[in-house]
């Protein structure tokens, strides 16, 4: 009735939806980074969209199980393999007490999720089962509760929408979209002329607080002193340094650097998932349009 | 979107989250006005909304763009609808909200130099003496501006100008929990060990941030707080974190 970490990852997690509710007191909300493949892991197994589910990291935790489970592996293409045998993502599979599954190369993306049919006997701290800040340590067990609860056969999730989904991740070359911020209208016309013309990369220095990017250092019209406020998951810091930052799921509650602006929430999950040799580039977009595109990528997980 | 109405500006940061704020300064009126919106907000459990974060002339109301959006059209133009009335029921109502006396929280800091980690450099480039700068540090009531950075991190202000110094040009690793620093006009304290910039000019026996759903940040935007010194033996009675 459980999963066990037999070899530990650089950084694996148990995350839902975060842990909202609380930034006021300091409290990140932590969280899926890709939460789209999240939902998709949890649709295929008939889970909850907002289930908890594991996340993965490469070099990624090896797992595992102690009894039978149904689970699905989605996101990042770690070419997962069970017992030394290949096994298919964004597919329902079945594994038995003993399987070992073991993530081997990281072939595509950042991030893989392993959703498991079931709920997790793991402490819920205010309102989530998100880790904040902790990550999975060897010989941890998770224990899930809910082994009755089987998978429908007959139910299959829309493999149109696997389809459109993956190619949105990792097959889409389009800019990533942003909404300018607070700190915009205070850049330089050569920083704007750079941040939406010239080619970024994420640097290694890339974690579940922020990513930081490589490309051309920006820099403000007069040297400003902004009043902290609060940042979200996809704000776009400019440091002292002209170098970029842009926050993710474990991001600190409230900023002091210039706000230059946000990525639209649907584009969070693709830029999640950019590798340290692609480029990226920026395109401004409007608030309705953020808005649609998301309600319309949610409205595919909803029945 | 954006849009003023009063002395109100409203803004959309990104797609989801809006901002109210006031002119931006350290002022502990504006920070009033700023948690009466917070509370007046949270009073009308609005649909959709996740979080109601204040610091110093700002409220940021984080949402989940699908049930606080549902069966919108035109999103932009209901946003600005929905926060221009907000401001108007607000600055209405405002009379109404109950505002007690805050009471001043008396905060226990030994400035030690065996904690007050650089206190000793401080008063040798102010050349000012350790007695005066917790004398300087101990007088004003703080007004607690924002809280973030960490879980329960607060950040205070105003320092008084006489011991103002910038944060260090390279972190320490490590900062106890429970150190007192500052930085700039701002003073705070590390609610848990953390790298840190900050001058560590005491530490205080309190326990800042416990994770326990019940209690968490000991301090809220809002608060006000004083600062009174005590001894090494006195830090080891009131001791929290044994």
């Amino acid at each position: 009735m459980a999963i066990k970490i037999i070899k530990k990852g650089i950084a694996d997690s148990l995350q839902d939806q975060g842990r909202y509710g609380y930034q006021h007191q300091g409290i990140q909300p932590n969280g899926c980074m890709d939460y789209l493949s999240a939902w998709l892991g949890n649709a295929i197994v008939q889970n909850d969209l907002h289930h908890p589910i594991i996340e993965l990291h490469f070099p990624a935790a090896q797992i595992q199980f102690t009894t039978n489970h149904t689970i699905c592996i989605t996101g990042a293409n770690f070419v997962p393999v069970l017992n030394e045998k290949s096994i298919p993502m964004n597919t329902p599979i079945q594994v038995n007490a003993m399987d070992r599954l073991t993530m081997l190369q990281p072939l595509e993306g950042k991030t893989c999720y392993v959703a498991i049919k079931g709920d997790f006997e793991k402490p819920q701290w205010l309102d989530s089962q998100s880790f904040n800040g902790k990550r999975f340590e060897k010989e941890e067990q998770i224990l899930i509760l809910d082994q009755s609860d089987q998978i429908n056969p007959n139910f299959k999730f829309n493999p149109l929408v696997i389809e459109k989904v993956h190619h949105f991740l990792f097959n889409n070359h389009d800019p990533i979209r942003i909404i300018p911020g607070p700190a915009w209208q205070d850049l330089t016309e050569d920083s704007i002329h750079h941040l939406l013309n010239a080619p970024y990369s994420i640097t290694p220095q890339a974690n579940r607080m922020g990513f930081q990017l490589a490309g051309p250092a920006l820099s403000l019209t007069s040297p400003n002193n902004y009043l902290s406020s609060a940042v979200t998951r996809g704000t776009i810091q400019l440091l002292p340094n002209g170098e970029l930052i842009v926050l993710m799921a474990d991001h600190q509650t409230i900023g002091g650097y210039a706000n230059l602006g946000q990525i639209i929430l649907v584009d969070l999950p693709r830029f999640a998932q950019i590798k340290t040799e692609h480029l990226i580039k920026f395109s401004l977009t409007k608030l309705a349009t953020a808005h649609n595109l998301y309600q319309e990528m949610y409205a595919q997980f909803k029945h | 979107m954006r849009t003023s109405i009063n002395k109100w500006t409203i803004y959309s940061l990104g797609d989801h989250a809006i901002v109210f704020a006031l002119s931006a300064q350290i002022d502990p009126a504006i920070l009033h006005t700023i948690t009466a919106l917070r509370q007046f907000i949270e009073s009308k459990k609005i649909k959709g909304v996740l979080d109601l974060i204040p610091s110093y002339h700002t409220l940021t109301l984080v949402f989940d763009i699908s049930p606080f959006l549902q069966n919108i059209d035109n999103s932009s133009e209901y946003m600005k609808n929905f926060g221009e009335e907000l401001i108007i029921s607000f600055e209405k109502e405002k009379k109404q909200i109950h505002d007690p006396v805050k009471e001043i929280i008396k905060v226990p800091v030994c400035y030690d130099p065996i904690f007050a980690l650089d206190i000793n450099t401080l008063s040798d480039e102010k050349q000012i003496s350790i007695a005066s700068i917790i004398e300087l540090h101990c007088a004003p009531i703080y007004q607690v501006y924002s809280i973030g950075f960490l879980p329960g991190f607060t950040y205070m202000g105003t320092v008084n100008a006489k011991i103002q110094t910038p944060r260090h040009a390279k972190p320490r690793n490590t900062v106890p929990a429970g150190s007192v620093g500052i930085a700039g006009p701002q003073t705070g304290i590390y609610p848990s060990e953390s790298p840190g910039g900050w001058k560590i000019i005491g530490k205080t026996p309190w326990v800042i941030f416990d994770p326990a759903p019940s209690k968490l940040s000991r301090f809220k935007v809002g608060d006000q707080i004083q600062f009174y010194p005590i001894t090494t033996l006195e830090f080891d009675k009131l001791n929290e974190y044994k």
